[in-house]
Parts: structure tokens; sequence; C-alpha cells
């Protein structure tokens, strides 16, 4: 780590692509970087956070990624340079105020660093945030490998200021979260000083308010600095052509595509046949550069992930230069050359440039294919995702589960995002009934607690993990209890952002620099919206089911369970047991009718094993975290505990 | 009787709205549960045998097998069906005072056979507001606390299995025509057990015309009475038509027009009044309310209510011939309606084929019975 701050300029460090970017803004003398914890963005703040006090930073979790955005943009509005970092969807989430921050302009550099997840290796969307530099009109950058994760990431901060616009700067998870070699530039020098001019003409983009009105004016100069973008992307070093002068195909492509494309025509072996047009300003394009490239061949494939952005562009442009660059032949996802969902890989795009060129595309033999299917369909083991041993949310939902059963009116869970998402798998006993966005489950269930005169006499429920009750929850919850919604919210608290690496949330007494923080309660937030508030130890079945069981019998609007017990991969937990955990295989009623392997086939903690020799479950005590509770669900009491001193 | 697993006991019994919750199926394993007067399924179950099938009242009920494993021959059909002697009875003076229902003839029996070691513990219904529970008691003088009728059906037998786990070996149960057949059904080791226990030493069966669902109770309720104030529930004889409640704080009554919509599917084929399998059966006495109705059926029982009389905690006189006469047409009365309504569901099995009905009778009884 402490090369990321003391790394002379000139040496080469193999770096993730996150690192590369928070090396990058420190290159840059940002000052304020602010972020919502997301995967694959995590690590830019988190690294930032480490930097911070050497480097004069300050640095935040903020609450969710709209006042990310805005607590970024307020450095910039003070003269600084400020970077906002979430993932795809929180771009959604911070959106209204990026509308309004495009229009507005800006003053220190500012920049909006979104991590797409193509293919949803770590979301359950593969949402698009190229998409909003779009809609809301400002410059987009995409670097296409480790070293322009860094460098583009200084020439964003510059391009904002001498714009006066926000710059979106976005990585894909396989820039993010993989390593290349990356070579230092200098860190500057001195601690800029922050001061707020606002006293001048109202128009005046440096001394008047900051804001998006008149908006007649604001949106002129929006386009006018986006024609200035344009301008400047002409000669940008980060656009490259690689390849023969005259191709039979260009590839147009940017970000992580310019790797797979690399790739592919490599694995080709048609370097002479096939050009290369990486891009790495992708909104807007540079017209008169890719109007060059255009004029070398009439086949042009575009390699990019999921929606169609840098695609729409190019057949845009090359409508309007049809009678310089004539009749073109484009492939990529409308022709079906592509995919249209999920990640891109050296793969399909040999497969794609094999069928333009007439060359075949054989990445793996035809027989290793074969015989790697088979093994993997006779030898490997199901692996079906899980919570991990030990983990509150499986007794959580156990008891949710269980307390739905009994009450047995067909009550559901609406759900959102967190590890608690597999609540809708068997890891979770399928509880989850709906799953959206943050936040969403209890906004779903606020509506679902209005239909009763409508006949839905369903018991309503939601849960909601703690970082996301403040990221977007207590408006949801606001509404419920206004609206008097006969709803049950279940706040599975586990002190942390779980799910991304404990970073910390306004619930903890900490914040992202390790400081001391008021920490605040979601029980007392929910108790002074005047909901009616229980809290247990999820670990303790029984009195978890009964509290249960007596909120769904309490017909009258919100009802709030804090379930409350830290996750069992915490720093300050992980390795600590609070059980001796003993299983006695005599006793074990095993597949017996009385049991049938309630543990291993149902409750399915991974530190439990079915031994088929024995024909009884096994602890495995490697694993076992000491949590407890298969103790309470084991019905012959084959399965003990003890509590360590 | 053939025995099936927790997958068609809930095709056989939940999906078809047949369970009156009697608790036959709970603690038995960790799947079925009973919670506020119903019975869930809290996780699904693979197996293909299971005791939850076995004991289930409501599965397809052999009363063949039944009558000829308890009671040695074929069933007949006979309205009240086993009985050795049907008497007049009431608790004697040695049998403290209680709160019971007409001539505390249960208490007495029961805390009597506590006392003199003939069972370990007794298997009881108390009510919590509205809401029958079970109660699993090792002291005779506790008895009495749980007298009174419920008029819910309750997972009674939820503490015989509890019992049996905790290592009771002759357990008298107190139950009603459906509790009291699921015990058959579990005393004639349906799984063919090696070193099987039923751990039943007495059941003491009582008459029942008809349950209520707890919940649609509690629902009907729930603008009328506070539940936790409930002291006694009644349905006098007719023509009263009413079911009357004591709150403490004077009688509320409901008309019977508005309790029998909430008469569970599965009381509506059910064809025993009397807890035909049970040691000894009792029931109100038309006409005398201090007096209760007792049949003995078994040797057992027999022997009971005799050492009962000795030790003066019976009284017991001749039953007169026109209320045994109105017994056997009201009981006989019940049979015909729950077979006709189990014919027109499709749950009467009147021949040996495959297909899992409610009831299996022969068509010969069905016959007679039906007149």
């Amino acid at each position: 780590m402490s090369h990321l701050v003391d790394g002379e300029p000139g040496s080469r460090h193999l770096m993730m692509g996150n690192e590369a970017i928070a090396r990058g803004a420190l290159e840059a003398g940002v000052s304020v970087a602010a972020g919502y914890p997301g995967t694959p963005s995590s690590e830019i703040i988190e690294t930032l956070a480490k930097a911070a006090e050497a480097r004069g930073l300050y640095v935040e979790w903020s609450t969710n990624e709209k006042v990310a955005l805005e607590v970024a943009a307020a450095a910039s509005f003070a003269g600084l340079r400020g970077l906002a970092v979430m993932k795809q969807n929180g771009v959604n989430v911070a959106s209204d105020f990026l509308l309004h921050l495009a229009g507005s302009g800006t003053r220190g550099g500012m920049v909006l660093i979104p991590c797409d997840d193509p293919g949803a290796l770590s979301s359950i969307n593969e949402g698009e945030s190229r998409h909003f530099a779009r809609l809301v009109e400002v410059p987009l950058l995409e670097p296409g490998d480790f070293q322009e994760a860094k460098d583009m990431v200084k020439w964003a901060f510059e391009l904002s200021e001498e714009l006066q616009s926000l710059v979106m700067l976005r990585s894909v998870t396989r820039l993010s979260h993989a390593s290349g070699d990356v070579t230092f530039g200098a860190l500057p020098e001195g601690q800029p000083q922050a001061a707020f001019h606002c006293d001048g003409f109202v128009l005046d983009a440096n001394e008047g308010a900051v804001m998006s009105a008149p908006v007649d004016y604001k949106h002129g100069q929006q386009h006018d600095k986006l024609k200035k973008a344009e301008a400047l992307f002409e000669t940008c070093p980060f656009n490259t052509y690689t390849g023969p002068e005259k191709p039979e195909v260009l590839v147009i492509t940017s970000s992580a595509c310019n790797l797979y494309s690399r790739e592919a025509i490599k694995l080709l072996d048609v370097e002479g046949r096939v050009g290369l047009l990486k891009l790495g300003t992708t909104w807007p394009i540079p017209p008169r550069l890719v109007e060059k490239h255009l004029g070398l061949t009439d086949k042009v494939l575009i390699v990019e992930e999921v929606v169609c952005f840098l695609e729409d562009q190019v057949k845009i442009l090359t409508a309007e230069l049809g009678a310089q660059v004539g009749v073109k032949t484009f492939f990529g996802k409308r022709d079906g050359s592509l995919p249209m969902v999920g990640e891109m890989n050296p793969d399909h795009v040999a497969a794609a440039l094999a069928k333009i060129l007439g060359v075949q595309a054989e990445s793996v033999p035809e027989e290793y294919a074969g015989r790697a299917q088979e093994a993997g369909f006779v030898g490997a083991p199901g692996r079906e995702l899980t919570f991990c041993p030990g983990c509150p949310h499986r007794a959580s939902f156990w008891s949710i589960h269980n307390a739905l059963e009994l009450d047995n009116r067909k009550g559901f869970v609406c759900g959102d995002i967190g590890c608690y998402t597999m609540g809708v798998l068997p890891a979770g006993f399928s509880t989850l009934k709906t799953v959206h966005a943050m936040g969403s489950g209890t906004g779903v269930a606020s509506g679902f607690g209005k239909l009763g005169p409508f006949g839905l006499d369903q018991p309503v429920l939601s849960v909601c993990g703690d970082s996301t009750f403040f990221h977007s929850a207590i408006p949801a919850l606001i509404n419920a209890v206004h609206h008097k919604s006969d709803i049950t919210m279940v706040l599975l608290d586990n002190s942390g952002t779980g799910m991304t690496g404990f970073q910390p949330h306004p619930g903890l007494p900490r914040d992202a620099l390790g400081e001391d923080a008021p920490a605040i309660d979601p029980a007392e937030v929910c108790r002074a919206m005047g909901a009616r508030v229980e809290i247990a130890d999820p670990f303790d079945i029984e009195t978890t089911q009964q509290v249960l069981l007596d909120l769904l019998q309490d017909r009258k609007g919100v009802k709030v369970l804090v379930l409350r017990q830290i996750c069992a991969l915490s720093p300050e937990k992980k390795g600590k047991k609070l059980y001796e955990m003993t299983l006695d295989q005599e006793v074990c009623v095993g597949e017996n009718c009385g049991c049938n392997r309630l543990c291993t086939r149902i409750f399915r903690c991974p530190g439990l094993v079915w031994d088929h020799e024995k024909q009884a479950a096994r602890l495995d005590e490697v694993i076992c975290t000491g949590c407890g509770v298969c103790a309470s669900i084991c019905p012959s009491g084959a399965i003990q505990r003890r509590e360590v001193a | 009787m053939q025995v099936f697993g927790p997958n068609e006991l809930v095709d056989d019994v939940l999906k078809r709205d047949f369970c009156i919750g009697c608790g036959a199926c709970v603690n038995l394993c960790p799947y079925f549960r009973s919670y506020y007067g119903k019975t869930a399924m809290l996780f699904p179950c693979t197996l293909s045998q299971g005791q939850c099938f076995a004991y289930c009242p409501k599965v397809e009920v052999d009363l063949d097998a039944l009558s000829s494993g308890l009671l040695g021959s074929a069933y007949d059909g006979s309205p009240l069906g086993g009985v050795q002697e049907v008497l007049a009875s009431r608790a004697g003076e040695k049998t403290g005072p209680g709160p019971f229902q007409a001539g505390g003839t249960v208490s007495a029996l029961v805390s009597f056979a506590l006392q003199t070691g003939r069972i370990d513990a007794a298997v009881l219904t108390d009510r919590e507001g509205l809401i029958p529970v079970p109660r699993l008691v090792t002291e005779a003088s506790e008895v009495a606390t749980y007298a009174t009728s419920k008029f819910t059906a309750a997972p009674t037998l939820a503490a015989l299995n509890q019992g049996r786990r905790d290592g009771h070996t002759r357990m008298g149960v107190v139950g009603t025509p459906c509790q009291v057949t699921a015990v058959a059904q579990m005393r004639l080791n349906p799984l063919d057990k090696k070193d099987f226990q039923d751990g039943v030493g007495l059941v003491v069966g009582l008459f029942c015309t008809w349950a209520v669902d707890t919940r649609r109770l509690a629902a009907l309720l729930s603008e009328r009475v506070d539940p936790r104030g409930i002291r006694k529930m009644d349905m006098p004889p007719p023509p009263s038509e009413l079911m009357v409640i004591d709150t403490g704080r004077g009688k509320v009554e409901i008309p019977l027009d508005e309790i029998r919509p909430l008469v569970p599917q599965g009381c509506q084929i059910c064809p025993d009044m009397t807890s035909e399998w049970a040691d000894v059966s009792v029931g109100v006495m038309e006409g005398t309310p201090e007096w209760n109705t007792l049949i003995v059926r078994t040797e057992k029982g027999r022997e009971l209510v005799e050492e009962a009389r000795q030790e003066g905690v019976l009284v017991t006189e001749a039953m007169p011939e026109t209320n045994l006469g109105r017994l056997r047409t009201a009981s006989l009365n019940k049979k015909k309606r729950a077979l006709v309504r189990a014919r027109e569901k499709g749950v009467l099995n009147t021949s040996d084929d495959g297909s899992r009905s409610a009831l299996r009778v022969r068509d010969e009884v069905l016959k007679r019975i039906l007149g």
C-alpha cells in the first residue's frame, strides 16, 4: 500500500485498476472523495481513505450515492478537486443531482467515476452508466488499460476545469478488479485552499450562485462545453489506432473491450487485416477522428458491452457523413455478431471477427471442450450460492420463514440489495419474494400494505440491511408510517456494509478515515417515526420467532424488528466462537422419520456435512464459527453447544 | 391401512382443507408445528412413509383396520361403537370442586388415574384466550384446572408426542373423537417399529358434534368479547341454538347460525360423535346438567370406573332408556351426515381401490348406516 503514496515518479507497480484510479486521483491532487460502497467500485474510496492522512484528503463513505456526489460537488464549488465514486446503479440514485450538476457547471475539477458490472458478476443487474453522460450531457471518458486508468483520471480533472463541467470516467469490473503494470507520475505539492465565491453576478460561473437556471442560458453553455470537449477529443492521446493502413475490418472499441479486441486479433493472427480504433473519449465521440478511420475500410465491427452506445454514435455519425465516407457495413450487437447481454470476452470478439473475415476461430479445441464439459458434469459438486457459516442472515431467514409458515396466511417478504438478497434462494429458504433496488423492499412493502381494501389479506414484510436502511429505506419507512401501511420491516443489522467489505455507515461509531463518529441508532430512528420497534438476536431462534409471530398478529401500522448480530466475517468477530459445538453421530436421527436431515438438507449451514458412511450429520470444525444456531434446530439433541468462556 | 409420507399428508389433508389441528403430527419431527389453532408444515420432507401420515385422523382412516386392531372385530357401524355399559355419572365427594362443564366425570377419572399410578401424566387441553393449548400434567390436583369444553379444534396430541419424547410410558389422553382416532391409529404401531411404545395408558374420549375453527371464531368474537376475559364457553342443549360465553362481566350469547359456518371441513366428514376408540367416553347428559353420560368401552375402562366408584371419586347411576335412545339417534345422525358428505366430496372409499380418500368403510356397513 505504501507505494501508493511513496512510489517515485517513473516507478512501475502492479496495481489493481481501482488502485490505479486512486493513484490517478492523488496525482491529480484531489482534495475530497466520497462514495457509497458497491462492487466493483469500493476499493477506490478505500484506497484513498488509506492515503488520506498522508495526502491531506477528506474521504467519506456517504449515506448514499446522491449524497456522495453532492459532497464531492461542494469541494468543486469551493475550488477544490472533488471525486465521487459509485457502482453502476449508484448513478441511478445520484442521477437527479447529476442532471442539476451537469446544468449548473463546476469550478474545481469534478469527476464522477462509476464502475459498471457487465455480466452482473457482483450485481443483480447489468445497468449502464455510459448513457447518463449522454442523457445529462457531460463528457465521458473510458480507460482502455491499467495505465490509462491512472492517467485518464488525472486528465479528467484537468478537462473538468478547462470545461467547467463535471466529467464522467467509467470503469468496468474487469478493469477495476484486474491488475496490470502502472508507471507512476508525480504527486502535487501543497495544500489547496477552499473558498466558495457566491456574491458575484448571478450568471458568473466563478462568482455567482451555482445552479442550472436560467435553463436556456445554462443549457446553451453546456452545449458550448460539449462542442469544446469534442474539439479537444480530436487530438486526445487516449484515442489510438493500431493496425494496417488499409485494414479489411475496422474495430471500434473502448474500455475493457479494448483488451478483449487486442487479444482476439492476436488469437486469430489477423494483425495485418484488422485495424483497431480504441476510443478513450466516448461521449461525445470526436467526429473528424472517427471519420478519418471510417475512410479506411467499408467493414466496421463495434465491440462494446451491454447496451449499444458506441454503435449508435458511430452509426449516427456515418449517416451524417454519408457523402464523405460512403456506405458502410456495420457489425456489432444490432446485427447479432456480438451478444446483446452479458460480459464481452475475447472469444466473442474472435468469433465475430472470424465470421467477417471468413477464417476459423477455435479458441478451445472441440475435443478438449467436450471432455471438460463431461468432467464438469460428473465431477463437480453442486455449489449453489449460500450464506457463510455462522451468517446471521441464515438464522434470520430461518425465523422469518418459520414465523410466516406458522402464521399460515401466505405472508411474504419484499427485499432488496445485500447479502440478504440470497433470501430468494434455498440458502434463505426462498423467503424473499421481491428483489429490487436498495431500499425498495420497504417501499414495495409499503405499497402492498395498502392493498387490504382490494382483498390482499397476506401479511407483508420487508427486509433491509443496516447500511441500506440509511441509504434509502428511511423515506420508504416514513411513507409506510405516514400512510398507515400495515407492514413489518425486519432490519437485518449486521453492523456494517457486509457484502462490500465492512465499510462503515452512519449507524457505526467510526467513519471511513477510522475516526470517531456519532452513531445513529436505526431502532431509535424508527421509534421516532412512530413505528412499534422490537429488538432481538437472530441467533436466539425461539425468541425471534415469538416476537415475529406477535408482530404479525399486530395488524395496525408499521412494525420494525431489528435483528442485531454482527456479520460472521467482520474483522471484530472473525475467528471468535460464541460456542464450542459438538455433534453426537450416535444420537443423530439422520434420514429417519423424526428429522430427515433437517440440518444438512434444509438448514444447510456449510459447517454441517452429511456423512454418507455413518448416515449421520457431521460438524466441519474448520469452518464452523460456533454461532450455536444448529443446536437450536436439531430435533434430537445430537448437536450440543457449550458457551466459550 | 397403507402408510404414506408427508407429501401425501399435505395433499390429502392440508390441501383438501381437512386438517382439524388435532396435533397428532406435531412434535414428532421438526416439520409440523401448530400455531394459533392451525397446523403448518414448515419445510418439505421427502420421506415416503412417516408417523405424521400414519397417525393423522384425516388421511384415509380404515375403520375396519381400527376395529379389528383394537376390538378384534370388523367395523359394524353401530351408533355408539363398542360398548360395555352406558351410565349416568358425576364426580364423587372425594373429587374436589372444579369449573366442570357438567358432572366432572373426566376430571374425576383422570385425577384418580394419576393418583393411583395408572397413568404417569395426563394429556389435556388448556385455553389461552381463545387459543386451545395442549398441556402435559403430572399432578392430580392440576387436572381440574383444565376442565371445561373448548369448542375449538385443539392440538392436544402435540403434548402426547412431547410426553413420549420426554420418556412418559403410560399417559392418559383426554381427547375429542378425531384425537382419539389418531391415538387409536398410533397404538396399532402402523409403521411396524421394533420396540414400539405408544406411551398411552388410558384414553378418555369426549363427545363432540363439531368444533369451530379457532382463528375464525377469534375473528367473529373480536368485536364482542375480550378473549383474555373468557371464563367458560357453553352450548346449552336444544332448543337454545346459542353459544354462551361467560366473560366474567356477564354472558355473551352468539346465535349458532353464526357459529356453524366456522366448523372446519374436517369435522363435517367425521362419523364419530362419541369417541368410539377410547377406553371410556364422556359427554353431557341431556336435561341433567349436573350429570354426564359415561360410556364404558374396554376392560381397562371398566376397571377404572369400578375402582373410582368404590373410592368415592365417581358416582354412577343407570342411564334412562329414553336418554340412551336419543344418544344413539344423535350419534347415528352424525355418522349419516358425515358419510353422505364424504361421498359427495369423493373422499369415501368403499372398495379396495388405490385412491386415497378420507374414510374407508365397507359398502355393506355404509348401507346399514345410511339405512
